[in-house]
């Protein structure tokens, strides 16, 4: 195996490869830099033009477009507050904090070291682990999914901050708000009023663009005759050398990438959730928990590189058993059978040098993200805050409409992006934390599904959610997770009330 | 010779039709898919429409109207101008079967045909040790068990599980859907052995009954398949009656004038001539399958009759 990856890394250092993943990431950064517009959607209109080419030149653009946009994400999200992948959530937390500091360049540096990072030890992961990490991805079932879920929601816990019921109560509303729509066990509608529309459930990218993007820009429109943005964050050059960073994150880094590959060989779960877990376990193992959240770059290293982790990771299912892990990877696995390669099991047998040539692909454009992404983010982006707001606040709103038409070319998708901006507008007003809403969006429904996927195959039997070795193993890690929190919880107390003695 | 004059001949009446066609297509078209970027219907559809536009002589651009199980871009569809420069690219399930179970604004009836494109089969697979090793023993196994096995499919009023159902309600076989959300899905649950039967669309599971690790007993077309040797067509197993496959096509709003549409038509029937075009297809699985007009629908009304029978037996029709 080892010698087919070796001789694929010729095939992937030609010139046609080399400049394919060059635009690529290039794209991908710009993409996913726009709010609204996603890689699946560009990838999906590049690849019909490739089909005359070779196809690790195609392969190229879409390892570049899916690790650009992965880190493109993080720009608005550091700069303006507003994700521009779903993935790039957590990236929010402390990403814009550090802006409003005079810390924006410091962030976007993080990012993109972060990413690459990320993306470095993911890429690896595939070319070396793949078929091994293929046996764990069939392993979960329904059960086990339904126990990922449950941690993640668990997870909340962590997330919630100070007041903890505005937390449940944030993460009780992102649940319903997943549950609209048709069920998929039973074919019935939920909470739909006879709607056409909502028989269809909120799209989750659009439901994210509303509670997330529309309020900074309405914050911004109310305080435009001030100055909102420190202008430190406008230099180009950030302080502290990139070796600095190295020590200050390898912990952080190597745990987040850690979380990203294994949320990443599960097909369905995804960026997001990498991002947000890499985030709490942060967090929780961080001896400042209380600044996450004011502007700890930790927290942008731990979200930026737990969702660039997740990449290279969601194509192991996908190349080696053919079972794509997320839309870009079923892409993907489209592009090779347009190409005549049959992804699974024969793939790396057949076509080694296209299905390791991708593997390295994906590794040099994780690297090509450190020179690409300090280049593009801080000399282009970081500008884009000195624009008065009332020129900003327009334009951006104008791109996120865009993006958000684009999804399904449907109008009624804007009016239901302005109602979740308002609603997350109040909710801010309110204190009430907003990642919960979309933890549970995201996780509500798969733990839902799952845990009825379960009973329908064991027939009511719900003793094999606590049978199975691997599910086992989750509601341990979960039971610790619980206990440590609990334990800092009670030692914070007593020590509050020794204080008040 | 021969071939100049005919040649000839072809030209000559090709310019004779010139004035009627000349004024359609003028402008650029509209194709509407109901389902997002990046999905096997629109990857047909935009692979299709790459030779749609060099035959009609217009830009052809695609939009994308997903959710709604594709009622709600039919539903948009229905209400355009049927003046022939909005069209519809779709698979069956939206005209046939989402009718039956939410409210829509079309149907088979109202909706203009103009020709349908390919298809493609599913299948029904098995771990190389369940005692079968043809569609026979396998619908017997089945019968002799009565809510034994589980079979994973597409979901609750997915083509792939109605196609099922339709064979076991004929062969009286209770087996248990298990609702995946995709043959990706089902052939994750499958290869990890959390169903019994993989239910879903053949090119997934293909490299897999390569290896041996699946044998599939049945395909759910009239005819066998050439890629899956050991299954059986429903033809073979004297119910070609049966049949249910995915199947797309290309649709008009209501009143369409024909002759835009035979154009239509005219134009997919050169376009799926191109090579290209007819690789892209094989790697998908899929088989040319063209039939036009009224023909056409005659095949979505009986195939949305025989559906609201199943779907009414499995009591999923809503009225």
């Amino acid at each position: 195996m080892f010698e087919s990856l070796l001789n694929a890394l010729p095939v992937a250092l030609q010139l046609g490869s080399l400049i394919s993943l060059f635009v690529g990431t290039l794209i991908g950064i710009l993409i996913g830099a726009l709010p609204g517009l996603n890689p699946v959607m560009a990838i999906a209109l590049m690849l019909p033009l490739t089909y005359g080419f070779d196809p690790i030149i195609a392969l190229g653009l879409v390892a570049g477009i899916y690790n650009g946009s992965m880190y493109g994400g993080a720009i608005p999200a550091i700069l303006l507050n507003i994700p521009g992948t779903p993935a790039a959530i957590a990236t929010t937390f402390d990403g814009y904090p550090m802006t409003r500091k005079g810390e924006g360049g410091l962030a976007l540096k993080t990012a993109c070291w972060s990413s690459a990072i990320g993306g470095i030890v993911s890429a690896l992961a595939l070319m070396t682990l793949a078929p091994m990490l293929a046996k764990v991805t069939l392993a979960f079932g329904p059960a086990e999914y339904f126990w990922v879920a449950v941690f993640g929601l668990v997870s909340i816990a962590v997330l919630v901050g100070q007041d903890v019921s505005k937390g449940m109560l944030s993460a009780l509303l992102g649940v319903i708000i997943g549950l609209v729509g048709i069920d998929t066990i039973s074919g019935e509608e939920r909470f739909t009023f006879d709607s056409l529309y909502l028989s269809g459930g909120f799209e989750l990218l659009i439901v994210l663009i509303g509670l997330y993007a529309v309020p900074p820009v309405l914050e911004m429109a109310e305080k435009r005759n001030e100055s909102y943005f420190n202008s430190d964050s406008f230099r180009a050059k950030p302080s502290g050398g990139s070796l600095g960073l190295l020590r200050r994150h390898w912990r952080t880094w190597s745990r987040s990438s850690l979380i990203g590959v294994a949320v990443g060989i599960l097909p369905g779960a995804g960026g997001n959730l990498a991002a947000l877990l890499s985030y709490n376990e942060a967090k929780r193992k961080a001896p400042d928990p209380e600044t996450f959240g004011s502007g700890n770059p930790v927290g942008v290293a731990a979200a930026e590189s737990g969702n660039s982790a997740d990449n290279a990771a969601a194509m192991i299912p996908s190349l080696t058993l053919g079972i794509p892990g997320n839309l870009v990877a079923a892409l993907v696995l489209g592009a090779l059978m347009i190409h005549g390669l049959q992804p699974g099991p024969q793939l790396f047998t057949r076509s080694p040098d296209v299905a390791f040539g991708f593997m390295w692909q994906m590794l040099l454009t994780a690297m090509l993200l450190l020179l690409l992404g300090g280049m593009v983010a801080t000399r282009l982006f970081a500008q884009v805050l000195r624009m008065p707001s009332a020129l900003l606040v327009p334009t951006t709103l104008v791109l996120m409409a865009v993006g958000v038409y684009t999804v399904n070319g449907n109008v009624t998708d804007l009016y239901v992006m302005l109602a979740f901006g308002l609603a997350g507008y109040l909710l801010n007003r309110l204190g009430f934390p907003l990642a919960p809403v979309v933890l549970g969006v995201l996780l509500g429904p798969m733990a839902e599904q799952n845990f009825r996927l379960t009973m329908l195959i064991a027939q009511n039997d719900w003793t094999v959610l606590f049978t199975r070795p691997i599910s086992l193993g989750i509601i341990a890690l979960l039971a610790v997770v619980l206990l440590s929190q609990l334990w800092k919880t009670l030692r914070h107390r007593r020590q509050s009330q020794d204080q008040a003695a | 010779m021969k071939t100049t004059l005919l040649l000839t001949t072809a030209t000559v009446s090709a310019l004779a039709f010139t004035p009627a066609m000349a004024d359609y297509p003028d402008r650029p078209i509209e194709l509407i898919v109901p389902a997002p970027a990046g999905g096997g219907t629109d990857n047909v559809a935009r692979m299709l429409n790459q030779y749609l536009e060099e035959e009609l002589g217009q830009p052809v651009a695609v939009l994308n109207v997903a959710g709604g199980g594709g009622a709600i871009g039919v539903n948009q569809f229905s209400r355009a101008r049927p003046d022939g420069y909005t069209l519809l690219s779709t698979w069956n399930s939206p005209i046939t079967t989402v009718p039956h179970m939410q409210r829509v604004q079309y149907s088979y009836e109202t909706l203009t045909p103009i020709t349908s494109t390919s298809q493609s089969a599913y299948t029904l697979c098995v771990a190389p040790d369940f005692p079968a090793e043809s569609g026979e023993e396998f619908l017997a196994e089945l019968q002799a068990n009565p809510g034994k096995y589980t079979y994973g499919n597409d979901g609750v009023g997915g083509t792939m599980r109605l196609a099922a159902e339709r064979i076991f309600e004929a062969y009286d076989i209770t087996a248990r859907p298990i609702p995946f959300g995709g043959a990706g899905e089902t052939l994750q649950n499958f290869l990890g052995g959390h169903v019994d039967i993989y239910g879903g669309s053949i090119t997934p599971v293909l490299p897999y009954v390569e290896e041996g690790q699946a044998k599939c007993l049945l395909v759910t077309s009239a005819d066998d398949n050439e890629a899956l040797p050991q299954a059986s067509g429903l033809a073979a197993l004297g119910h070609p009656e049966l049949e249910t496959v995915l199947w797309r096509m290309m649709l008009g709003p209501e009143g369409m004038e024909e002759e835009r549409a035979e154009a239509v038509a005219d134009a997919v029937a050169r376009a799926v001539e191109h090579p290209e075009f007819q690789e892209f297809l094989a790697a998908q699985g899929e088989t040319l399958n063209l039939v036009r007009g009224e023909e056409l629908r005659e095949r979505l009304k009986q195939e949305t009759q025989a559906i609201g029978e199943t779907l009414e037996n499995l009591g999923l029709k809503q009225q």
